[in-house]
């Protein structure tokens, strides 16, 4: 007897490609998900290809049940949430595991390849980098020939069902532009689902301590790339303002959680040339937004300026965001500044720490005699006695600036504006802390500006009477260099070795850049073709005052006669072939000799006909009767096709026996 | 419930319209595109539902490259619908004949089906009613003869006014299909009552004569021995050389030939009394025996072999067969 839920090998043929297609849908999961999900879904897969082959039992219900219960339990344990495309596309790897477990019929695996496109989505909405495009069709690829594979009989080779996936999905190609082209886009979403990539937040954190930015330096992530519409304004000028930071605890610098202040806009003069340019952020999973200095202009939705005049916005930057800015780089901001916030924000000082910094900076003020002095008597300390600029500065331990300003005086740019700042308000000048980036290197091989992680720095800003908040940069007075020539390019000098900065070599820096260029227009042009660049594109196509309507009349048009164009090829490729090619050739042998055929003659007779009248040589007017009788009544052999053209092509008639006595109607031999 | 009436009304309706449309066929058919019907399948509609869940997440999260999968797969869904439809576009299908059958036997329709284009077509189905076909394929310049078994129930004339050929080729989007309607029918035999002895010797000759098994006839000869020839006319003498049995045949006394009249059966029922007439014939047509057949309105003299048997049976099917039209499963 039989047994009982015993597989019976139908799936042996198909369920090969569609475990590979699951298995290919699933890879660029694999780093994000817990390991067991991986592993399970592998054993599944292993698992259930043995019982098809070996013939054996399906796992009993029960089993599966519980195997169900234990994976989304799993899957919730492992995320403590179950929306998001993280636990999302764990539940579809478990999901297709137990799938496979219950897999009997040919049908069951369209459930299979829904899950495996569902999952190649799931990997395009977490990340889009220039090969998920070739993953995509591959993994298309793939799921089609599954697919196929399913119904298709066993007699039908492999290649020809790859061929044929092939050739449907290149059908598919120029629908899929047309509508990827002209389909409308909106700008706002329909409902917020905040995609968790996997990724905690990276770059700048809103506080400070020492160490904090020592260890973004060495990551070569971009952080931003921009594209100035007038000049870039030189290496020293380029301070990208983030996170203002105003509280200090002897150790670490915090900020307030800034809220929208619609006076912080006002309170900032603006004179000369405005710089005009277009930042493209990399996600971050933060608030910040980084403009040059303070912008005066900034297009995105939902940012706002805090008190600080720094810029957010109300949402995380959870995804690439691009915005256009104008910034001044002469500017005054909050001349006048209230006695409450100097006291109560910007001159506090945690008691009894740091005390010999603080005697320092008291006294050097009383030397200086005035604040702009001051100032710049302690930018000059930091240029003129021995500190040092590194990216491993020793540990500090308690009184963390009077350790470094007096003993290991090593530091990197942290340290320097932590101590700098400090210097400040002990001196009674309102000083705070400002995070950001500073520099950014032009590519050579594309016109724009990268900004990377390694560019953090943090800088001073010093409040006076009159002028406002002005920048100070002691890091400047320390290392020139890293403020002229930028992070990267001095990486390749001695002072990025003496930082213990890697020097790769040029020519693979280079490559990098030129990676970084067509990552820059695969990110403009192919993922940020949103509504702007859309509506921009349409006009260069020369549609007026693009609208979704005309949009999507375009899109209509073009699907239709795309479709046209695929039904005409799809109609060329099924018509029978022009069937005879014989009496095509026949037909030509008989203008060449110049006599037609009478109706109900056949060839032999006719060859005999012409003959007798000495109209063509008699061999070569049989040869050709003979292979034209054999090619198109014969068993069909090519050869005699063959034979019968090139007798054709050779024959010549007797010009004398040239007639038009014959004034019989043309027909078709028979 | 009610929804399966709804379709069931809606494909008849479907069905007589095309019909009207298309009216009678001839026994071979170019399907020209005119004639091919598609719809989506099931599968379809969850692969439609499936890429506009897939377009509202690419336009919520405005992802160029989501727009590109879903898209990709609107314009295959669209591919899909137009393959499915030229794969069965210019095929020929002809009539290859159909074998006559028993009631409650299968019959068995040869439909032969031509490709003339130079590519491969896929899953080619024929299907009637309720009856489906293999799904074969069709290499290029490939003709086969598919056969749709249809199942009898009585005797007469088994009709096929409609079959379909369909495709689900390529993805089981959407089903594409042809209705031919060229009236065939099959013929359909009564089904052999049980095995039942043969009517006696003494029913069966002509004018009631009986047998005389002295032998008063001449010998005319011998034959090959036949199952239900008597032992008393096996020439022992001839087995015993030759190891090989013979029957002696005697003249004026035809001993192999019977007559089968339904006036004679013995059962009230005409059905029944068909069944056990075709049973008759069956098993003497297996012993090689000559039989005639008497029938109310047609008298078949006897005689032996594939033809005549087949005649034999064909009167019996055809008998009355005026009211036996819708006989078709």
């Amino acid at each position: 007897m039989k047994k009982r839920n015993g597989t019976d090998g139908s799936l042996l043929a198909s369920l090969p490609w569609t475990l590979v297609a699951l298995t290919f849908s699933l890879i660029p999961h694999v780093q994000y998900m817990p390991v067991w999900i991986t592993v399970s879904f592998l054993a599944c897969a292993a698992g259930r290809w043995l019982i098809e082959k070996q013939r054996r039992r399906l796992p009993p219900a029960w089993l599966r049940v519980v195997l169900a219960l234990a994976g989304f339990i799993g899957v919730f344990a492992s995320y403590e949430s179950v929306s998001g495309v993280g636990p999302g596309s764990a539940l579809l790897a478990v999901m297709a595991a137990l799938k496979l477990l219950e897999t009997r019929q040919r049908r069951d695996q369209f459930v299979l390849l829904f899950i495996s496109i569902f999952l190649i989505m799931a990997s395009l909405l977490r990340e889009q980098y220039i090969w998920s495009l070739p993953f995509l069709i591959a993994g298309m690829m793939l799921t089609t020939t599954a697919w196929l594979r399913m119904s298709i009989s066993t007699e039908v080779s492999i290649c020809d069902t790859f061929g044929t996936g092939g050739r449907l999905l290149l059908y598919a190609a120029p629908l899929t532009l047309a509508m990827w082209i002209f389909f409308p886009r909106i700008a706002t979403p329909f409902w917020a689902v905040p995609i968790d990539n996997g990724s905690a937040s990276s770059g700048l954190n809103d506080q400070m301590s020492p160490g904090d930015i020592s260890s973004l330096s060495l990551s070569d992530a971009v952080a931003f790339r921009v594209n100035f519409r007038s000049s870039a304004p030189p290496p020293r000028q380029r301070y990208w303002r983030g996170p203002v930071l105003h509280r200090f605890n002897g150790r670490t610098w915090t900020g307030n959680e800034a809220t929208p202040d619609l006076r912080a806009q006002d309170s900032i003069q603006v004179s000369g040339e405005p710089v005009e340019y277009q930042v493209t952020m990399e996600p971050t999973q933060q608030q910040w937004v980084f403009a040059l200095d303070i912008p005066y202009e900034l297009s995105l939705e939902e940012a706002f300026m805090g008190p600080q005049q720094q810029v957010l916005r109300a949402q995380p930057v959870d995804r690439r965001t691009a915005y256009d800015a104008v910034s001044y780089l002469d500017y005054r901001t909050n001349v006048d500044l209230s006695q409450t916030a100097r006291s109560w924000w910007y001159l506090r000082l945690p008691d009894d720490s740091n005390p010999r910094t603080v005697a320092l900076a008291k006294q050097m003020h009383l030397v200086a005699g005035s604040d702009k002095a001051f100032i710049s008597d302690v930018l000059d300390m930091f240029g003129k006695e021995e500190f040092f600029y590194t990216l491993e500065p020793p540990a500090l331990g308690s009184n963390p600036v009077d350790r470094f300003l007096f003993d290991t005086r090593q530091g990197f740019c942290e340290h320097y504006a932590s101590a700098f700042a400090v210097m400040m308000r002990a001196a009674g000048l309102p000083s705070r802390i400002v995070l950001g980036y500073q520099g950014g290197e032009m590519n050579p091989m594309s016109d724009y500006m990268i900004v990377r992680q390694s560019d953090a720095h943090a800088w001073t800003e010093v409040w006076l009477p009159e002028e406002g908040w002005l920048r100070a940069d002691p890091t400047a007075s320390v290392a020139p260099e890293r403020i002229n020539s930028g992070m990267s390019a001095a990486r390749f000098g001695d002072a990025g070795a003496s930082w213990g900065l890697r020097a790769p070599a040029q020519w693979l820096y280079n490559l990098g850049l030129t990676w970084d260029a067509v990552n820059a227009k695969w990110n403009g042009w192919i993922l940020g073709y949103g509504p702007e660049n859309q509506n921009r594109f349409m006009q260069w196509l020369g549609m007026d005052e693009p609208s979704w309507r005309k949009m999507a009349l375009t899109l209509l048009v073009s699907v239709l006669v795309l479709i046209g164009g695929i039904s005409f090829l799809l109609v060329r490729r099924y018509r029978p072939p022009q069937k005879d090619e014989a009496a095509r050739l026949y037909l030509k042998f008989v203008r060449k000799v110049g006599i037609r055929t009478r109706s109900g003659e056949t060839p032999r007779e006719y060859a005999a006909r012409i003959a007798a009248q000495n109209a063509a040589p008699a061999t070569e007017v049989n040869a050709i009767t003979d292979w034209y009788l054999a090619a198109r009544y014969g068993p069909p052999d090519a050869r005699s096709l063959e034979a019968l053209q090139d007798a054709v092509r050779d024959f010549r008639a007797i010009s004398s026996g040239r007639s038009n006595n014959h004034p019989e109607t043309l027909q078709k031999a028979t | 419930m009610a929804g399966v009436q709804i379709t069931a009304t809606l494909t008849a309706r479907a069905e007589r319209w095309a019909r009207k449309r298309q009216g009678t066929d001839h026994r071979a058919i170019r399907l020209r595109s005119r004639r091919i019907y598609i719809l989506p399948t099931g599968v379809g509609a969850v692969f439609a539902l499936m890429t506009f869940a897939m377009l509202l997440g690419s336009m919520n999260y405005n992802n160029n490259l989501s727009f590109v999968l879903t898209f990709l797969l609107a314009g295959l869904g669209f591919v899909a619908m137009h393959q499915c439809q030229r794969n069965l576009v210019d095929l020929e299908v002809s009539f290859a004949g159909a074998d006559p059958v028993f009631a409650g036997q299968t019959a068995q329709f040869r439909i032969a089906v031509t490709n003339y284009s130079k590519h491969r077509r896929y899953n080619l189905q024929l299907f009637a009613d309720a009856v489906r076909g293999d799904i074969r394929d069709l290499g290029p310049g490939e003709s086969r003869v598919f056969q749709l078994g249809v199942p009898t129930r009585q005797r007469g004339l088994v009709r096929l006014e409609r079959y379909g050929i369909r495709t689900l080729f390529p993805f089981e989007l959407f089903r594409a299909w042809a209705w031919l309607h060229m009236d065939l029918s099959s013929l359909v035999y009564p089904n052999p009552a049980d095995p039942a002895p043969l009517p006696p010797p003494s029913q069966t000759a002509h004018g009631h004569r009986q047998h005389d098994a002295r032998g008063e006839e001449d010998f005319a000869g011998f034959r090959q021995f036949h199952d239900g020839d008597s032992p008393r006319h096996v020439a022992w003498k001839a087995y015993a050389r030759s190891n090989e049995l013979l029957s002696k045949q005697f003249a004026g006394a035809d001993t192999s030939s019977q007559w089968f009249d339904f006036d004679r059966v013995n059962d009230d029922d005409t059905e029944a009394r068909l069944s056990i007439l075709t049973r008759w014939i069956v098993d003497a047509d297996r012993t090689q025996r000559d039989f005639g057949l008497r029938i109310p309105g047609t008298e078949i003299q006897p005689a032996h072999g594939d033809t005549h048997r087949h005649r034999c049976l064909e009167a019996l099917a055809m008998f009355n067969a005026t009211n036996r039209i819708k006989a078709a499963a």
